[in-house]
């Protein structure tokens, strides 16, 4: 990426260590490095229990790293929690609607926790309700929702405060291939916008289809972190999935 | 602390959405006394009618030794007799018809005082009444005793069926009877000693056996029954051998006792003084589950506290805001059963009470505000506590497993003011929930004014408690390990 980007994310030396069953210390995130920039899709790609969940849980500062630190938009994760929270957008299949609020509602109660006044709240409300086509079900309870259409709530709850940094924690896991397609597009709308994203996966199609960098994390580590292009030419195939595999393997960690 | 506003908006409208929580906020506090009024009342009333109407047969051995005490047994075991005899008596006071309504009214001073304003000598009355239905010596009220008493139901027979034996046959006498009560063909039997006229006739004792069987409700009864009718016989042959010898008529009675009602805080009161405090207790607690589990364990079951997390707001505006609903939850949900106990008051079953102890439940603004006072950092405790267990729970059924034993930690010192002789001093002042529930005790019984110092200690250290417990939830809120458990 070309350096004349700001860095949004700057992630120093972040170690994460959870206490496990008897005492046993779980490294979940290991000395972990890397910035992002805006205008670009930041991918962490990584297989199950590789530490994605939980380095983008400190990049939104619900964890608090046991070493290192990472800045958002300048601000750090451990002294500045409110400010950087102020600053991004979260998305993952684990952030619910609140079933028995409906879809204003929902999003009312978001804008306001982020302190939006109220006309500027409602006149943004409209404006994306619309973008999305969510006029229709805008008053229907958040339960009563087909997937698709909480999607779109979440969406629009996520983007509400105009995030600088968008975070997105292997949204697309769970999801049929149209709604799929709804967040695809996304991450790639906020691209445009120059906003900066950091998405984790799992799927090879994923870092394929969107990524211009990528992270490599295994057992907490960070293998690589480099372009797409570069990321292909480790394997003589220049697939991702064989790539991923070849580093993985020369790695040598057990997971 | 707007954004405390924020969060308590919101999680208000969430919980009011729910069916669970209206169910245990506002119906269960608001239906569940009448209701356990009403079905105990209702309960105890129609097993009374059974045992009323149905009648129980007494038999009477030996009937030829004294045939007058059999006949006038007979009669008065009457209940039609003894109703005719006792409206016989009344008119004879010139009491009407309309007069007796009274009885049933709401208050029971009125007949009293309707007695006085007619000249009629209410103690002179009640004994007769008394002396009529062979009840008990102490009734609160002439009133009461008109209107509660059951008259006995039995018919007096002197045979029993042939195929269970021979009861005149001392040998076989009680194997007989007892095969008699235990199929319900008999409630009790009387044995009237051979010699019974001769022996009334000089003055002398006639001792009447008495046989039932104390594990059988009817048998029970028509004992009672006997012991009643026998007693007012008793007084009666008393006066008459009295009034033969020309002795004054308390020569056999020297001491009387003579109950007397202070015009204080009656039964009714003491019984409110019990049941309030549990019940405020219990509802506040109840009140207070559903909602703080749904607002902590619930977010982690329904995956919505990822969601509100990495909004930017502190982790405490988060925990006052979830606060504030439970505890609102738990105070509506108190006051509502203190309302509805209040209007049972008025109608079902304890209104007969208050008729009963002739005085009315009622409390001062300054007694209901310092009730208040009361409640509402006990219900700080319970909202805190709730709250902190549920956050720590994973799922909804965890944290209803928390709540279960917590329960207990709540009743248990609720239950204290049902206990008799257990005082509020200095020492149970410094227990946390026991001293509300002793405080509230003596509140709604009028004994506010001897215990201000106590209730100050009281509001200080629950008060003092509740803040400690909310900060402790506020800490507990901010942990990684509470609110991302693996
Ligand atoms: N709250 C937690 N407490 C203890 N261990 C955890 C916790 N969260 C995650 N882990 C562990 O950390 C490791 C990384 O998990 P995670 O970040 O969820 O991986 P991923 O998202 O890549 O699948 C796993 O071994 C997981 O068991
Ligand atoms: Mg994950």
């Amino acid at each position: 990426m070309d350096a004349s980007t700001p860095a949004r994310v700057e992630v120093e030396g972040l170690s994460k260590v959870f206490r496990g069953p008897k005492h046993k210390q779980i490294k979940a995130v290991d000395d972990v490095s890397f910035t992002a920039h805006a205008g670009e899709i930041f991918g962490l790609l990584g297989a199950n229990g590789a530490g994605k969940t939980t380095t983008l849980r400190v990049l939104s500062t619900m964890l608090s790293p046991t070493a290192g630190d990472a800045r958002l938009c300048g601000f750090s994760v451990v002294r500045r929690p409110e400010e950087v929270r102020r600053r991004i957008g979260f998305l993952s299949t684990a952030t619910s609607l609140y079933g028995r609020l409906t879809a204003r509602e929902m999003v009312i109660y978001f804008g306001r926790l982020h302190g939006m006044a109220p006309a500027a709240l409602e006149a943004r409300r409209q404006e994306l309700f619309e973008l999305f086509g969510m006029q229709s079900f805008a008053d229907v309870r958040c339960d009563k929702l087909s997937t698709g259409m909480k999607q779109k709530v979440s969406i629009v709850r996520s983007v509400l405060h105009d995030p600088e940094v968008m975070i997105f924690d292997e949204p697309t896991a769970g999801l049929d291939v149209l709604t799929s397609r709804t967040i695809v597009a996304f991450v790639q709308d906020c691209r445009a916008r120059g906003k900066c994203v950091i998405f984790s996966t799992h799927i090879m199609d994923e870092v394929d289809q969107l990524c211009d960098r990528v992270g490599v994390i295994h057992a907490g580590r960070l293998l690589a972190c480099e372009p797409l292009d570069a990321l292909r030419a480790r394997a003589p195939s220049r697939r991702v999935g064989d790539a991923f595999v070849a580093l993985v393997e020369s790695a040598g960690v057990q997971p | 602390m707007s954004a405390v506003g924020t969060v308590f908006r919101k999680e208000l409208l969430d919980v009011l959405r729910d069916r669970r929580t209206l169910l245990f906020m506002l119906v269960i506090p608001t239906l569940s006394i009448p209701l356990m009024m009403w079905l105990t009342a209702d309960l105890v009333t129609s097993f009374m009618e059974k045992m009323a109407r149905k009648q129980v047969d007494v038999l009477v051995l030996n009937a030829e030794a004294a045939p007058d005490l059999v006949e006038e047994l007979r009669q008065r075991s009457n209940p039609m007799g003894l109703a005719l005899q006792l409206s016989r008596l009344l008119e004879s006071r010139g009491l009407t018809e309309k007069d007796l309504s009274l009885v049933k009214g709401e208050d029971p001073r009125a007949f009293e005082r309707l007695l006085t304003a007619r000249g009629i000598d209410r103690d002179e009355l009640m004994g007769e009444v008394r002396g009529l239905m062979g009840a008990q010596e102490f009734e609160p009220n002439v009133a009461s005793l008109i209107g509660s008493a059951f008259p006995p139901n039995f018919r007096v027979v002197t045979e029993l069926d042939k195929d269970l034996g021979d009861p005149r046959d001392p040998a076989q006498r009680e194997a007989v009877l007892l095969q008699a009560v235990r199929t319900d063909r008999l409630g009790a039997a009387v044995l009237l000693p051979a010699d019974a006229r001769e022996r009334l006739a000089r003055g002398d004792t006639a001792e009447l056996q008495v046989f039932y069987l104390d594990s059988s409700d009817r048998s029970t009864l028509a004992f009672k029954g006997l012991e009643g009718i026998f007693r007012s016989m008793g007084k009666r042959i008393t006066a008459e051998r009295l009034a033969e010898r020309q002795l004054p008529p308390g020569l056999a009675s020297p001491l009387k006792l003579k109950p007397t009602r202070l015009p204080g805080p009656g039964l009714l009161i003491k019984i409110m003084g019990q049941l309030l405090p549990y019940m405020i207790l219990i509802f506040a607690f109840l009140g207070a589950l559903y909602p703080a589990i749904d607002l902590g364990a619930g977010e982690k079951e329904r995956g919505t506290l990822e969601t509100l997390l990495v909004a930017p707001v502190s982790r405490l505006s988060l925990v006052l805001g979830k606060f504030l609903v439970v505890l609102l939850a738990a105070l509506v949900s108190a006051v509502l059963a203190t309302v509805s106990l209040g209007l049972s008051l008025q109608i079902g079953f304890l209104a007969e009470l208050s008729l009963l102890s002739g005085g009315t439940f009622s409390f001062s603004f300054l007694e209901g505000a310092m009730a208040l006072a009361m409640i509402l950092p006990v219900s700080c405790i319970f909202s805190a506590l709730l709250l902190a267990l549920s956050i720590f729970a994973k799922s909804f059924k965890e944290g209803q497993s928390y709540a279960g034993p917590l329960q207990l930690v709540v009743i248990m010192p609720a239950f204290v003011s049902f206990l008799p002789g257990v005082e509020l001093d200095w020492f149970m002042a410094s227990m946390p929930v026991v001293n509300v529930s002793l405080a509230l005790k003596e509140i709604f019984t009028g004994n506010l004014d001897q215990h201000w110092g106590h209730m100050g200690l009281i509001f200080l250290s629950t008060s003092v408690c509740a803040g400690l417990l909310l900060w402790a939830a506020a800490w507990w809120f901010r942990r990684e390990q509470v609110l991302f458990r693996s």
